[in-house]
């Protein structure tokens, strides 16, 4: 009889164990999130190949393919010197002659190989100071942003070199990560440089899913803004406000390292002009104006309204991938960290897209991007002291981690942050400060285990 | 017997757990492909890069020799070089991933347009042409297309009169950056220098991106989609719907039927798992086994797309003015691969 108590107790026991042993990939974990994997709502790509950031958005009609695959020309078109019967308009200063150039596979710059040879990466310039709406204030003769390359015949503003600084951070059980930070410097300068130049190295964000950040309102991104941290959790969150030079007016800056571009016209329009050299009707003039490169062929705008439109919508009518693992018991116990040690309250995992007159795909979407669009202090390491706009030089905008995991298939680096110096996920985390110090912290006291966990769940994005 | 029975009914419940466990796993396993992951990526994909290397070193050595020696004989020897590196080249579009990309080495090797203007501005400058020179400029002034504009003329007309010496000094130090680029390509893949091909072999079990076989047989599926959509809907279709022949990829050399059919060959390669042969370890048969039809369905496709090609009367220059309804032809034929390929064969690898 006892044995038989005994008996019933152990299948009980074993079938709750059963139950609560087997479900390393089941959904009922509370940190699993029904619908998370697909990060870009109806537009989600269900793909995990090197291709992937490169899929136009599944939501898209017959017509808007066809728009899509229109845009893509000018996307990874190389643009050559005019005149030219296609594809003309590049220079005479540039950084890249496409847009592939930088944006290789719709995905993320790495960090640059050989000096002066930059791939992905560029530098802003300014001097200290705002401009009528706010802007960085040019450096004399060179702009707001370095181009060190040009047509043949005509003078780069500058070389580029670099070299690196390199410090070690510890976790609590003892393993040492060695980090690095490249200091930058401008050498052969075309014309004298003001001594006074700041310097705001960027390496070339991912291009998918953009639409769906630009379909994401203000009201949205407002709701998130802490800016003098009322509910004291030592996290802000601020607006940049930009000037839109379409409407001429002031708007929400959504693009770009610093949030410094209100829309995806406007970031398309500035990258033409100033990383290409190719003028259009937003900015009909050259960005080499009134510097001795500039150039007197009467071919300005070099970009129709029509090409400017159709490359826009190649960067509105991207998807985001599907997340893989999401269920996974591990990924799951690495969102929870990712949860507690407060990364998420940058990064939000979730947010609703609004209502875009033009592209209807990207309309009322659920989507998972980990961003809130919002500016925060990241601390004097990974400071580059350059205001732009509202954006102090200690403040970034939360990095969108959508895709991350896919950078190394898509791209074949690891290679993150705003300069390219993080050579891993871990390395990345332990550049934050600032707002996120305490963030860092958390994880640098995790176990191995732990810290793993939250690697995975990472690249699960 | 208390212990005893505490022991069994323990072992009767931890067997309940683990095969429990494994009936609870929503996506077993079922496939093994790896034989064909591995024989795609060394016969197919590697034997592509080996022949390409040889190719373009070749294509270099008949370019300096022109330098050397201007005459016809190295002329012809010279074009045909460069059609011969076409070949592994185009039948290697295919499978567009990998480090081609990733380190980059694509624009420096099929940059287009050529960059007339500032080629031009080089040549009358006073600059040594000499290869570090030359790796040194944009991709749009390097690579398959510059030699071929400078090779060929712009017409395909051009006699060994008209060529400058800056001309041949141009072309040699092309060419030995071409040669360079592709060695740093083939060298990328191969197990003795960075051994990408191992990152495919591994698929599922330890490569640090395809993190499963069904990953890799993606990405080599999805290679092949992306070659039919590109040829139909771009190489052919754009320079025949605008009527315009700037927009065709190799016009001064007139093969730009070679370089399309070259393209189908690389989705033909990886169907039939060898370069330019066939083996029982293609694409073909994890297909076979599922639906022989569809196998028999796209090897027919494959063929009627290349024929439908090369059955284009004379160059396809003319052929998108003369003779549209053999050019329509083609294009319907690659789009009809394209199709199958799409709705037919990658939801079979979506589904594993």
């Amino acid at each position: 009889m006892k044995q038989k108590y005994l008996f019933t107790g152990f299948l009980v026991l074993m079938t709750w164990v059963l139950i609560n042993s087997c479900n390393k990939d089941l959904t009922d974990n509370p940190y699993y999130e029904p619908g998370e994997e697909n990060a870009g709502g109806n537009n989600t790509i269900e793909l995990e190949t090197s291709n992937t950031f490169d899929t136009p958005s599944p939501a898209l009609t017959a017509a808007e393919l066809q728009m899509h695959k229109d845009g893509l020309v000018f996307f990874e078109g190389k643009f050559v010197t005019n005149p030219a019967p296609v594809q003309g308009g590049l220079g005479p200063l540039f950084n890249q002659s496409s847009c592939e150039g930088c944006h290789a596979k719709n995905g993320r710059a790495g960090f640059p190989v050989f000096q002066n040879d930059l791939g992905g990466l560029l530098l802003r310039i300014s001097i200290n100071g705002s401009g009528p709406h706010g802007e960085p204030v040019n450096v004399p003769y060179f702009g707001t942003q370095l181009q060190n390359k040009a047509i043949i015949g005509v003078l780069p503003e500058a070389q580029v070199n670099w070299t690196m600084e390199s410090h070690d951070e510890m976790f609590a059980d003892g393993e040492v990560l060695a980090l690095q930070k490249p200091v930058f410097s401008l050498n052969n300068p075309y014309t004298p440089l003001s001594e006074n130049t700041l310097i705001s190295p960027r390496v070339a964000p991912p291009v998918f899913g953009l639409g769906l950040l630009d379909a994401i309102s203000e009201s949205t991104i407002l709701s998130n803004a802490d800016e003098n941290d009322l509910n004291h959790d030592g996290i802000s969150g601020k607006a940049n406000y930009v000037w839109d030079d379409l409407n001429a007016k002031t708007a929400i800056g959504k693009f770009g390292w610093k949030a410094s571009q209100p829309n995806l016209y406007q970031q398309s329009a500035k990258a033409f002009n100033e990383d290409m050299g190719l003028t259009s009707t937003l900015y009909n003039i050259e960005s080499s104006n009134g510097q001795i490169q500039s150039d007197a062929y009467p071919d300005d705008p070099e970009l129709s309204t029509q090409d400017l439109e159709l490359t826009t919508f190649y960067t509105q009518s991207l998807g985001a991938p599907r997340r893989r693992n999401a269920s996974n018991a591990t990924v799951l116990k690495g969102k929870q960290i990712f949860i507690e040690a407060k990364c998420a309250s940058c990064h939000i995992p979730k947010l609703v897209t609004g209502i875009t007159v033009d592209n209807p795909f990207n309309n009322n979407q659920t989507i998972f991007p980990y961003t809130d669009l919002l500016l925060h202090d990241m601390g004097t390491a990974l400071a580059d002291n350059r205001p732009d706009y509202l954006a102090n030089g200690q403040e970034w905008r939360t990095a969108p981690l959508w895709g991350i995991g896919l950078t190394e298939i898509v791209n074949g680096h690891t290679n993150f942050l705003h300069d390219g110096r993080a050579r891993n996920i871990m390395e990345a985390i332990l550049w934050h400060g600032g707002e996120a110090e305490s963030s860092k912290n958390y994880v640098k006291k995790l176990s191995k285990t732990d810290r793993n966990a939250l690697e995975y769940f990472l690249k699960s994005l | 017997m208390y212990t005893k029975s505490i022991l069994s009914v323990l072992s009767l419940s931890l067997f309940i757990v683990f095969t429990g466990c494994k009936k609870e796993n929503p996506n077993p396993i079922t496939y093994d492909y790896a034989a064909q992951i591995n024989n795609i990526a060394n016969n197919v994909i590697v034997k592509t890069y080996t022949s390409f290397d040889e190719k373009t070193s070749i294509l270099a050595s008949s370019l300096a020799a022109l330098q050397s020696n201007p005459n016809d004989i190295n002329l012809t020897a010279a074009r045909d070089a460069w059609k011969e590196a076409r070949i592994p080249w185009e039948s290697s579009e295919g499978f567009l991933f990998g480090p081609v990309e990733t380190e980059g080495i694509d624009p420096s090797i099929d940059s287009w347009p050529v960059n007339t203007v500032d080629l031009n501005a080089v040549l009358a400058s006073s600059a040594t042409l000499d290869k570090n020179y030359i790796n040194s400029l944009e991709g749009t002034l390097k690579g398959f297309h510059t030699i071929e504009w400078l090779l060929f003329g712009i017409s395909g007309n051009k006699t060994i009169n008209d060529f400058t010496p800056r001309e041949f000094e141009y072309l040699a130090g092309c060419s030995a950056a071409l040669e360079d680029a592709i060695h740093q390509l083939y060298i990328a893949w191969i197990p003795s220098g960075g051994n990408f091909v191992n990152k495919l072999v591994t698929a599922g079990s330890g490569s640090n991106i395809y993190t499963s076989q069904k990953a890799a047989l993606e990405e080599i599926i999805n290679g092949i989609i992306t070659i039919a959509d590109e040829v139909g809907n771009g190489k052919i279709y754009d320079p025949f719907s605008e009527q315009n022949v700037s927009k065709e990829e190799s016009r001064f050399s007139a093969n730009s039927k070679i370089d399309f059919a070259n393209n189908i060959r690389s989705i033909k390669n990886i169907w039939l798992g060898d370069y330019n042969a066939e083996n029982s370890l293609g694409f073909s048969s994890i297909i076979k086994e599922k639906n022989s039809t569809l196998d028999t369905k796209i090897r027919t496709q494959i063929d009627e797309a290349i024929e439908s090609i090369l059955n284009i009367p004379g160059t396809f220059s003319d052929a998108i003015f003369n003779h549209p309804a053999e050019v329509q032809n083609a294009q319907d034929k690659v789009r009809a691969l394209q199709l199958s390929l799409e709705s037919e064969v990658d939801p079979i690898i979506s589904n594993l």
